[in-house]
């Protein structure tokens, strides 16, 4: 009998589902979503990039040494462990905002392979013009060397 | 007249919640042969493992095994590191884990009810179960920040903690999902036609359980006391925050129905006892050392024993990484289940075994 009176009235009751997308899901303040870099703050360690665990951050670096963060929100997993690994408070945030669905315009893959692949192969060069200009400076060093003792 | 027949079923079908296998051999109705292919979801999680990833983010790796038991192979995971590492976390790292854990247990459980219900034809049973279930998810996701995807345990401990906030609408939402269960219960012990389908349907004893090596609530129902909580109190506390074993006689789908019930009960218990004892102390205990040696840990997780094995070679990368998950255990049994049950009888039972073919196949 209760049962019976229990599904009368359900006929009265409001549904239990969300009528998404015109209103809001369920979102707590503390959903894992996207990670915010604050440039201004970051001290360009690179701790982020290596414990990143499926490789969504990665630093390119210009032939001046400036330093660029790149970040891929379709790669992320929302885990955290950039902004734990974070030395700086501030640099890196997570927030509770939601990832936009990617689109087939995006070719978040290619595009993404290709801004990896360009950061390190700029880092490389960048870090072997640093090495040849530690060089010529150590050769002109010695050269300087050589003659001051020539003259002696 | 006798007429044997050969039925496929899966590996995609609509009682089935995973891409699982079978080929059953059946004289008229019953069944009288089976054949189980559970390696459809095989993605190469071991050896990404112990190969691209770092030990440390390994844990957010193996919590991508499964999407029911997520917090399970992380936390069985990050017990096994710490233990090579040598790491002692703090207390409250490990209520924490127990609290998510116990959740996780009472959603993946939900789950297992709602299935065996809508495989029994039960449709609005299964709606009323999943609506009620979405209290355990929301407070998952309060805590963790995620519904599925938790990585909230990590090597050295867990990533976030409880605000007081939080710990009210756990208690709060938790009350609530109490008496829904209680009501669901009744219903799983009363109702006369689920009884029908349930009672002495897919019944194993307990000889059979021990000689097909079954664990978890498929082993319990049939009264066989088996439970990794029972027997590791030096991973997690368990018997400190009311662990209770709970086990059935009959061995059917009624008795794993009514052992998951009772399990989420307890697990009311259990995260009452952790909300109202939480230590204090760190949530991660830090260290800078590389894993060297080899080391095993053992979890309860909802569908039974989850059992990790790790070899570590003094660099941040392991060399090997070995998941043995409890549906993986349960393989054998399930063939056996089947044989002398009508063909009828199969959605429910097969719901009611709660497999998980993405922590099996890995």
């Amino acid at each position: 009998m209760t049962t019976f009176l229990k599904a009368l009235g359900n006929l009265f009751r409001t549904p239990a589902t969300v009528p998404y997308p015109f209103a809001p899901t369920y979102l707590p303040d503390t959903y894992r979503g996207l990670i915010k870099h604050d440039a201004s703050l970051c001290i360009w360690c690179r701790k982020c990039e290596t414990a990143c665990p499926p490789g969504a951050i990665v630093f390119s670096q210009a032939m001046d040494g400036k330093q660029a963060y790149h970040y891929n929100t379709h790669v992320c997993i929302y885990c955290g462990e950039c902004v734990r690994a974070c030395p700086k408070a501030g640099a890196l945030i997570q927030t509770n905002e939601m990832a936009a669905p990617v689109t087939a315009e995006a070719k978040i893959n290619h595009s993404w392979n290709g801004i990896v692949k360009e950061a390190l192969a700029g880092r490389e060069a960048y870090a072997a013009e640093r090495r040849k200009a530690a060089a010529a400076v150590a050769a002109a060093k010695a050269a300087e060397k050589a003659a001051a003792e020539k003259k002696d | 007249m006798k007429r044997t027949l050969t039925i496929p079923m899966g590996s995609q079908h609509i009682a089935l919640l995973e891409p699982l296998h079978f080929r059953f051999t059946c004289e008229n109705e019953k069944i009288v042969g089976v054949d189980a292919d559970v390696g459809y979801v095989h993605r190469g999680i071991e050896l990404a493992c112990a190969s691209k990833f770092k030990f440390r983010q390994v844990s957010f790796v193996v919590g991508r095994v499964c999407g029911l038991c997520s917090i399970s192979h992380t936390t069985a995971y990050s017990q096994a590191a710490e233990r090579l590492l040598g790491l002692d976390i703090s207390k409250k790292a490990k209520y924490l884990r127990i609290l998510v854990i116990e959740l996780d247990r009472l959603h993946s459980h939900l789950l297992c009810l709602a299935h065996t219900a809508e495989n029994t034809g039960f449709e609005a049973l299964f709606m009323q179960i999943m609506r009620d279930r979405e209290a355990s998810m929301e407070l998952l996701e309060l805590v963790t920040g995620n519904r599925v995807q938790f990585d909230y345990s990590c090597v050295g401990g867990v990533t976030r903690d409880i605000t007081t906030d939080i710990e009210k609408e756990l208690t709060r939402k938790l009350a609530k999902l109490k008496t829904d269960l209680e009501e669901l219960y009744e219903v799983f012990r009363t109702n006369w036609s689920l009884s029908l389908r349930y009672k002495g349907v897919g019944a194993l004893n307990a000889q059979q359980i021990k000689e097909l090596n079954a664990v978890g609530p498929l082993a319990r129902a049939a009264g066989v006391a088996i439970d990794v909580r029972s027997d590791t109190e030096d991973l997690l506390p368990w018997k400190e925050v009311g662990y209770k074993m709970m086990v059935e006689q009959t061995g059917d789908v009624y008795a794993r129905n009514i052992v998951r019930f009772r399990e989420m009960f307890n697990s009311f218990e259990i995260i009452e006892n952790v909300l109202r004892g939480m230590p204090q102390g760190d949530l991660v205990t830090e260290t800078k050392a590389n894993p060297q040696g080899e080391a095993v840990s053992r979890l309860e997780a909802p569908r039974g024993e989850l059992f990790y094995y790790i070899k570590g070679n003094n660099t941040p990368v392991l060399e090997r990484v070995k998941i043995k998950a409890p549906t993986f255990s349960n393989v054998a049994a399930f063939i056996e289940i089947f044989k002398g049950q009508e063909y009828a009888s199969v959605p429910p039972i097969l719901a009611s075994l709660d497999p998980c073919l993405s922590c099996t196949a890995r």
